[in-house]
């Protein structure tokens, strides 16, 4: 597809003028030039409903939740916990019982590695994959080090892809208790094939737990129809607030699982001798809650829906296309990684210049993007690299933005090389 | 190239020209002492040698991987602190990072004050970059930790 008419395909798919309008933020100026913002994959941008949704509730009706007997927390009570049902039908789990709010999706898998971890035996395995962030690797070498579970890791071919067929050598003794692999890497871009995976798992007695912290922003995601048992995910990407993430996990292992933190509002009886816990899902909700940016979460998964994931998914199958098409034009640039399926993140390097050069020229010329290891260390290593700049798109993303980085990027090579 | 031009402020020609072309890398076969570096955030790594003559550094070399900043702050430190003292180096040092962080209040004259700053004032402009300081740190990080090798 030629330059323009990729642009145009991006207009057709989503009204980006419209949207940018309700996000405030990308009206500034960054070093006097306009903010081509490209690093939303590491946290979006909040629209003007979901700034407001968070106003208005500290302003008109904020009380504590779950206890007070009084008009606004009844109020309160009842905005925060219709966001767990409509997380449910979001996700399409079986029932409400089955969302858990957490801080963020690290927090969500940490959950899991305790109380899900807490009923492994020595010998059994947890597999994660050579892609994971830091966030899916971390707490379930912790779990190893303090339970004497096995650590494998999935290696990825070269373009970037799961490689299934070792994943299923990696499943074939029986003593993987649960595989946890993320849904769309932050790094690569890849869209992992989630249902496979589940399948695989399945088939030798494993759980499957699946971050979706990059994936959910993207695409519908059904949780039965991946054949999920753990899905985790967090809202500052999602274009909400930050401290509110979610853990989803079929009922009868969250039923099974010990509890996380101990505290208020997730016991049932308390005495010095002995205490029970809550049902689920207040079992694993220790402390009042993150009970503004819950609501706030809430407001952007009904702003998102507004939108639409065909619209959204086309929009940025759209950008990705236009985005691989300008940055092959860059000399010695070199995307990373070729997924079968790729969503709107885009790694690369340029010849020798450092990726933190390449940002910081990138910024002085208002274009923010990441550069760095990604949170994702053992993927770089396995890349043979040590850092890479990453563009990352959004629904406010416009084909022109795309454009100022591509030409930026050609001066910043001649300026260097 | 107009824009990048206005970035020229970091990236002053002789950062980028050290950086693709160091006059001061390598490794010395009779160091006296060593140093390394490491930021674990980017990867960016460092490692000076330094051979003394009675007090004073005679030679010194790094082997730098990093940013152009991190490579530049590499090769025009050991060109600056060649000839001086252990103490000398070390004022030199507080000076850099002083600057990293505040204007300056006089420039001394680099001809006649050992710890004047001279080219290493190309890194001034970092101080509107706070997260690259370090970058510009690391190998006075090796530098730091070689002389603390010196006996003198």
């Amino acid at each position: 597809m030629s330059m323009a008419s990729t642009q145009d395909k991006v207009r057709q798919d989503l009204d980006v003028a419209g949207i940018r309008q309700q996000f405030p933020i990308l009206s500034q100026k960054v070093h006097d030039r306009p903010l081509v913002f490209l690093d939303s994959a590491a946290s979006a941008q909040k629209p003007e409903a979901v700034i407001e949704a968070m106003a208005h509730t500290m302003r008109s009706q904020y009380a504590n939740i779950h206890r007070g007997l009084y008009w606004m927390s009844e109020r309160t009570t009842e905005a925060y916990e219709a966001v767990r049902d409509q997380i449910a039908r979001f996700l399409n789990a079986h029932s409400r019982e089955e969302i858990v709010f957490t801080r963020n999706s690290t927090e969500a898998i940490n959950l899991v590695a305790h109380s899900f971890g807490a009923l492994l035996k020595p010998g059994q395995a947890v597999v994660i994959s050579e892609m994971e962030h830091h966030a899916n690797l971390i707490p379930w070498q912790m779990l190893r080090d303090r339970a004497g579970i096995e650590l494998r890791v999935a290696p990825i071919t070269d373009a970037g892809d799961i490689d299934l067929d070792a994943l299923q050598g990696l499943l074939a003794d029986g003593k993987v208790a649960l595989v946890a692999i993320t849904h769309m890497s932050n790094v690569l871009g890849t869209v992992t094939p989630a249902k496979t995976i589940a399948d695989m798992a399945h088939a030798a007695g494993a759980q499957v737990l699946f971050d979706g912290s990059q994936s959910v922003v993207h695409r519908k995601t059904d949780v039965q129809a991946l054949g999920a048992d753990f899905y985790t995910f967090t809202g500052h990407k999602l274009y909400g607030p930050t401290g509110i993430g979610v853990l989803w996990a079929r009922k009868e292992l969250l039923e099974a699982m010990p509890p996380f933190m101990g505290g208020g509002d997730m016991i049932s009886t308390v005495t010095f001798e002995k205490s029970t816990w809550a049902n689920v899902p207040h079992k694993f909700e220790a402390g009042t809650p993150a009970i503004i940016e819950t609501i706030g979460l809430g407001a952007a998964i009904s702003w998102v829906e507004a939108i639409g994931f065909e619209a959204i998914g086309a929009h940025e199958a759209a950008l990705t296309a236009h985005a691989l098409t300008r940055l092959a034009d860059v000399p010695g640039l070199k995307v990373v990684g070729q997924p079968k399926e790729r969503g709107g993140v885009i790694s690369f390097t340029i010849d020798d210049v450092h990726p933190h050069d390449i940002a910081t020229l990138l910024d002085r010329n208002g274009i923010a993007v990441r550069a760095g290891h990604h949170c994702a260390e053992p993927l770089m290593r396995r890349l043979g690299l040590t850092a890479t700049a990453r563009a990352s798109f959004g629904l406010y993303t416009l084909p022109e933005e795309i454009d100022t980085l591509a030409d930026t990027l050609v001066r910043i090579r001649n300026f260097f090389v | 190239m107009n824009s990048l031009a206005d970035s020229g402020a970091l990236y002053d020609r002789l950062i980028v020209d050290r950086a693709r072309t160091p006059l001061h890398a390598g490794r010395l076969e009779q160091a006296d002492a060593q140093g390394e570096g490491k930021n674990p955030l980017c990867g960016d790594k460092t490692r000076v040698d330094v051979q003394m003559a009675d007090t004073h550094i005679s030679q010194i070399r790094h082997q730098t991987r990093g940013c152009a900043i991190c490579l530049a702050a590499a090769d025009l430190m050991a060109e600056r602190v060649a000839g001086l003292t252990v103490p000398q180096a070390q004022d030199l040092s507080r000076r850099f990072s002083a600057m990293l962080v505040n204007e300056p209040a006089s420039t001394p004259d680099v001809n006649t004050d050992t710890t004047a700053l001279g080219p290493l004032e190309a890194f001034a402009p970092l101080r509107a970059h706070r997260a690259r300081i370090r970058c510009a740190e690391l190998p006075w990080v090796a530098l730091k930790e070689a002389l603390s090798h010196v006996d003198v």
